[in-house]
């Protein structure tokens, strides 16, 4: 390893090691996220390269309750050194939270572009899903069906299989 | 109420991170939702990647019709059209046929022990037919990456009788291994047992029978070659017709 130190940036500190960008959440909170975890969203990650250096980033999007999770959840992920079943671990605890906040999680991952927050949640929510019947699925997720009696007898009819 | 919070491209997400049956179901919960699962988006993920691994998938549209065609109509494989591919309904997982041209037959190309005949009744070109041998000795072979992941597997021979019938009703060695390391002790199976004695074997469509030679579960596809065997080596045989070796996901609980 060279024993030269890298040509520095202009914006490097030497005092200030850890690059922190600031969020604010649609309700005016404020959160630090540290950039190597920020780089974990597509979204933040385009936003830090145009350089929106030392304001707050506004993401009208997200609500400070799950802002404050989702740069847990980034934080975690960038942290170096996790072996991957502590990490399995970790996301199982994260999203073992109320059907509504893993939608909230889902929006905000779909939102921020976070590939490994999206994948994880929605896959908690496929979870739900299989090996339920059309009305166990309704009634887990509070969906009004408005087939009418014929259509509903069609699509059925289609999938036949699929209640064998 | 949740769901409508979502675009439609993470619903289908979602859906197509299930099972084809699953999808099926969700289809049955509500308009919007038969609409995001019926899509292409959903069901292109049930299907194999096409022009992959000597695949062409039929230019059938929508996606979910492909889907259900390939289920109910195995399509072949690779450029000489010896093997067979078809999915699993509920599950999506692959299921393949070696055709007897693929499999290695101990004298196969020796018109006096195994006769290749063309019959309306198999999907592949040709069937093996076993005019006469001592040495019965079969080897199937595929690559466990073209199978699908996360999967248990069984493998069975596919064939019928004809003609003068002797020497099935002894048993003949089965084994499946991985490369030349062995899963299990193998086992024996007996293709035409007598009357009284158990009966592993199966009917299938088109007159064809079936017997389990052994089973594998594939994690990743990267153990290599999956490698089938049946082998009987001291009696006298005759009468067997081959169409292949079945490799068959098997449903899990």
């Amino acid at each position: 390893m060279s024993s030269s130190p890298p040509p520095s940036s202009a914006a490097a500190s030497p005092s200030c090691p850890k690059k922190m960008i600031a969020l604010r959440s649609s309700d005016g909170e404020t959160f630090e996220i540290e950039e190597a975890a920020a780089l974990q969203s597509k979204t933040l990650e385009n936003m830090i390269d145009e350089d929106c250096a030392g304001t707050p980033i506004p993401l009208p999007n997200v609500t400070g309750k799950i802002l404050a999770k989702v740069v847990e959840f980034c934080s975690k992920h960038a942290e170096p050194g996790v072996d991957d079943e502590s990490l399995r671990a970790w996301d199982a605890e994260f999203v073992n939270v109320e059907q509504a906040t893993v939608f909230d999680y889902i929006l905000a991952a779909n939102f921020l572009e976070i590939p490994t927050l999206l994948n994880l949640t929605c896959n908690v929510v496929a979870d739900m899903i299989r090996g339920k019947t059309p009305d166990e699925i309704r009634k887990f997720f509070n969906i009004k069906s408005i087939f009418s009696p014929e259509e509903e007898e069609e699509v059925r009819r289609e999938n036949h299989w699929a209640f064998e | 109420m949740a769901f409508s919070r979502l675009p439609g491209d993470v619903i289908s997400r979602i859906f197509s991170l299930t099972t084809p049956r699953d999808a099926c179901r969700v289809s049955s919960v509500s308009t919007a939702f038969r609409s995001i699962a019926d899509s292409d988006q959903v069901w292109l993920q049930f299907l194999p990647p096409d022009h992959c691994d000597g695949v062409v998938l039929p230019p059938i549209s929508p996606k979910k019709s492909l889907y259900l065609h390939l289920c109910d109509h195995p399509i072949p494989v690779g450029g000489n059209r010896n093997m067979s591919l078809s999915l699993d309904k509920k599950s999506g997982k692959k299921c393949f046929m070696l055709g007897a041209r693929d499999l290695t037959i101990a004298w196969g190309d020796d018109r006096n022990y195994w006769e290749w005949i063309a019959t309306p009744e198999s999907r592949f070109n040709e069937v093996a037919q076993l005019q006469y041998v001592w040495w019965f000795h079969i080897i199937g072979r595929i690559e466990t990456s073209m199978l699908s992941s996360g999967t248990n597997y069984a493998a069975y021979l596919v064939f019928r009788f004809e003609g003068h019938q002797e020497g099935f009703d002894w048993p003949v060695e089965s084994h499946v291994c991985i490369g030349s390391e062995e899963l299990d002790e193998g086992r024996s199976v007996t293709l035409d047992p007598r009357e009284g004695e158990p009966r592993a074997v199966r009917e299938r469509a088109h007159g064809w029978m079936e017997i389990e030679l052994g089973e594998f579960r594939n994690e990743n596809g990267d153990d290599g070659t999956l490698v089938c065997s049946l082998r009987e080596v001291v009696s006298y045989k005759s009468g067997l017709v081959v169409e292949g070796i079945e490799l068959r996901p098997q449903e899990m609980h």
